[in-house]
């Protein structure tokens, strides 16, 4: 083990095999950025007017908000239900999370037609169309994730007296945080409000926009176990099993409620469940698999206690809500029956290089910036 | 009074006239077409045909066919999705009738593509800055008195041009006159509110197997708007519930902690 650890990490700093692997793909999504640019969506995407959505959209935009979910579901156990305890987890949960948005609007900016109008909805208002909040949300919540990081920032060039400027305000930040995310997750869910004829009984439900927000939790909560131990395992640090169990508890809990929200729909709705087809198949890996059985691990003890189990049981939480919101967007979405999607070389290239931009910024975050312990002795925020 | 066009498709007789001069008024290019298995031309809608005449071969029972001619194009709902979805409010319903489009506000996310029930907006998916591209009802002619060109150029009066309460009484005065001879459902009259096309078939949308081709019949009577326009109501709520409900909880939790510290130490200290 410290063998395989020492291969991949041999030095912090030092361009590894694990780094060199991620700035190849970085590279090539650069290219491919490039020619989306210039030769435009029709020609790079397989994208057309019968999927005008693809890829880009469910994963970059859909999980990756959900995933970043992590940010504000810890500010609001610590902040607003007082769970103290969880505080090392919170830095990186809100670095992940702005490294996810900032991923997000960089992916949103290849998705659109006309990119470098991506500010038009800032000064063009509609505000019955829930896309426009939806930009709204998303941009105001990025600038507080922004200041987030900034406070950070200046922990490392010891500006302290800005650091308690900001402290002493830091509620307000929370509160707007938790507040734009509650309303932008379930949002992204509401898009799909419009559109029930083309979807698939299934998912098209008018309580799209809290199932979407719930799920955005359990994303927010498996990404920040993940998180913690991949780090832990890269950065050779210990693993804060104690804390992640406690976490993993309330995994458990939100899964639970989760699994109850979406059978008392489909009770509710009349929806057939119990089918064969591929769409059913879907349903059933992300119902049963990756909500049920993840909800079930974790009432054990000995799963909530051991590194492989929380593993386990929080990466499968974290799948299940990225296939909810494939399962959403794609699979349920009929569009014309005789055609279907398939996403392009050049879309999956520049999905890659999102994700692996992502890791190379929290990777050097993680060097430059106070993200695994404050500066500022005994005081973490 | 709004504008609306009343398609009835008994008089179509399938020359598609109305596609060469919606090309000519839009200055559209033509399009190379192939055989296909059916009389369909071009096979789809998009960016550069903004409408088409759909053929239909209906078999009777006795084994005679019936041909129907049914025109596509937008439908310009009285409270079209498609504006009330747009986040830059490129699409805006004007006030005689066309749902038109606003190139230079367009951001090109394509959520109108995803929400029209009609699936009619198209995106120039050949070019490397595209725009979104649809019937615009010729709002251009409409505006100084002109008749959209597709109902000017067509030579059997199949698409008649008016107001749309006028059309209307003139589609039920037709299915009433002629019992046999008209499905006695007018399609766009009610569906999703209510469009700008009127259409009268000879039999009902689903027996043309239109349901599965843009023509959908399971929409419902309500504009799909709505749906929109409701969540956005209660987001100030849920704002303000929200931003609310954790500054209190925020106060009380802390304050309760503060309370346990005190009594345990109190407890220490007895």
């Amino acid at each position: 083990m410290s063998e395989k650890v020492e291969k991949w990490y041999p030095g912090e700093g030092k361009l590894t095999t694990g780094r060199a692997i991620l700035y190849v793909i970085l590279v090539l999504g650069l290219i491919s950025a490039v020619i989306r640019l210039f030769f435009g969506l029709g020609s790079t995407t397989n994208l057309s007017d019968a999927y005008p959505w693809g890829l880009w959209i469910s994963f970059d935009i859909l999980s990756g908000v959900a995933l970043a979910g992590g940010g504000f579901t810890m500010a609001a156990a610590i902040y607003i239900f007082n769970l103290k305890k969880f505080e090392p987890l919170l830095r990186p949960a809100k670095f992940s999370a702005f490294i996810g948005y900032l991923v997000f609007v960089i992916g949103l900016f290849f998705d659109l037609g006309q990119p470098w109008r991506i500010w038009h909805p800032m000064v063009m208002w509609n505000p019955q169309s829930v896309l426009f909040e939806v930009s709204w949300c998303v941009m105001l919540y990025t600038t507080v994730l922004g200041v987030d990081i900034f406070i950070m920032a200046l922990e490392r060039w010891k500006k302290y007296d800005l650091v308690a400027f900001f402290r002493n305000i830091y509620l307000v930040l929370v509160v707007a945080g938790v507040m734009l995310s509650t309303l932008h997750q379930s949002s992204l869910g509401a898009l799909y409000l419009l559109m029930p004829e083309k979807m698939s009984d299934l998912w098209a439900s008018q309580a799209i926009g809290p199932l979407f927000f719930c799920s955005a939790v359990i994303g927010g909560m498996g990404v920040v176990t993940l998180e913690s131990f991949i780090s832990s395992w890269a950065y050779k640090r210990k693993p804060e099993l104690k804390l992640l169990s406690s976490l993993g508890k309330g995994l458990g809990i939100v899964l639970l409620v989760y699994f109850a929200m979406k059978v008392t729909d489909l009770y509710a709705r009349g929806a057939t469940v119990w089918t064969l087809d591929k769409a059913h198949f879907f349903f059933y890996l992300e119902l049963f698999g990756t909500v049920a059985l993840p909800a079930i691990l974790l009432t054990f003890s000995e799963v909530r206690n051991s590194i492989k189990g929380l593993y386990w049981a929080a990466g499968l939480s974290a799948f299940g809500v990225v296939l909810n919101r494939f399962n959403v967007s794609l699979t349920s979405y009929g569009g014309y029956r005789d055609f279907s999607y398939f996403p392009s070389a050049i879309e999956i290239i520049i999905t890659l290089a999102l994700i692996a931009g992502g890791i190379l910024i929290f990777d050097w975050g993680t060097r430059y910036l106070p993200v695994y312990h404050s500066e500022l002795s005994g005081k973490t925020s | 009074m709004s504008k609306a066009m009343l398609i009835d498709t008994t008089r179509c007789i399938g020359c598609r006239g109305c596609q060469v001069a919606c090309k000519s008024w839009h200055n559209l290019p033509g399009e190379r077409t192939t055989f296909s298995e059916t009389w369909s031309n071009p096979r789809y809608m998009n960016s550069n045909n903004y409408t088409r005449i759909i053929f239909r071969e209906v078999a009777q029972p006795e084994g005679k066919l019936n041909w129907h001619f049914i025109k596509r194009q937008c439908m310009h709902c009285l409270d079209p999705a498609c504006e009330s979805v747009c986040p830059v409010g490129a699409l805006i319903k004007l006030k005689d009738g066309p749902v038109v489009y606003d190139d230079y506000r367009c951001i090109g996310c394509r959520y109108c593509m995803m929400a029209c029930p009609f699936q009619v907006p198209k995106f120039e998916w050949g070019k490397a800055v595209p725009l979104i591209r649809k019937c615009d009802f010729c709002a251009d002619r409409i505006e100084i008195g002109l008749a959209p060109s597709c109902s000017t150029t067509c030579p059997s009066q199949a698409l008649v041009f008016g107001d749309r309460g006028a059309l209307l009484k003139e589609a039920h005065r037709r299915i009433g006159a002629h019992p046999g001879k008209y499905y006695p459902e007018v399609y766009g009259e009610k569906i999703v509110g209510g469009t700008a096309q009127l259409y009268l078939t000879p039999v009902s949308f689903e027996v043309l197997e239109l349901d599965h081709r843009g023509f959908r019949t399971d929409l419902g009577n309500v504009p799909y708007g709505i749906y929109g326009r409701e969540w956005m109501s209660k987001v100030p709520w849920v704002a303000l519930g929200v931003g609310g409900l954790a500054v209190g909880l925020h106060y009380i939790n802390q304050r309760r902690a503060e309370v346990q510290d005190q009594k345990s130490q109190e407890g220490k200290e007895d």
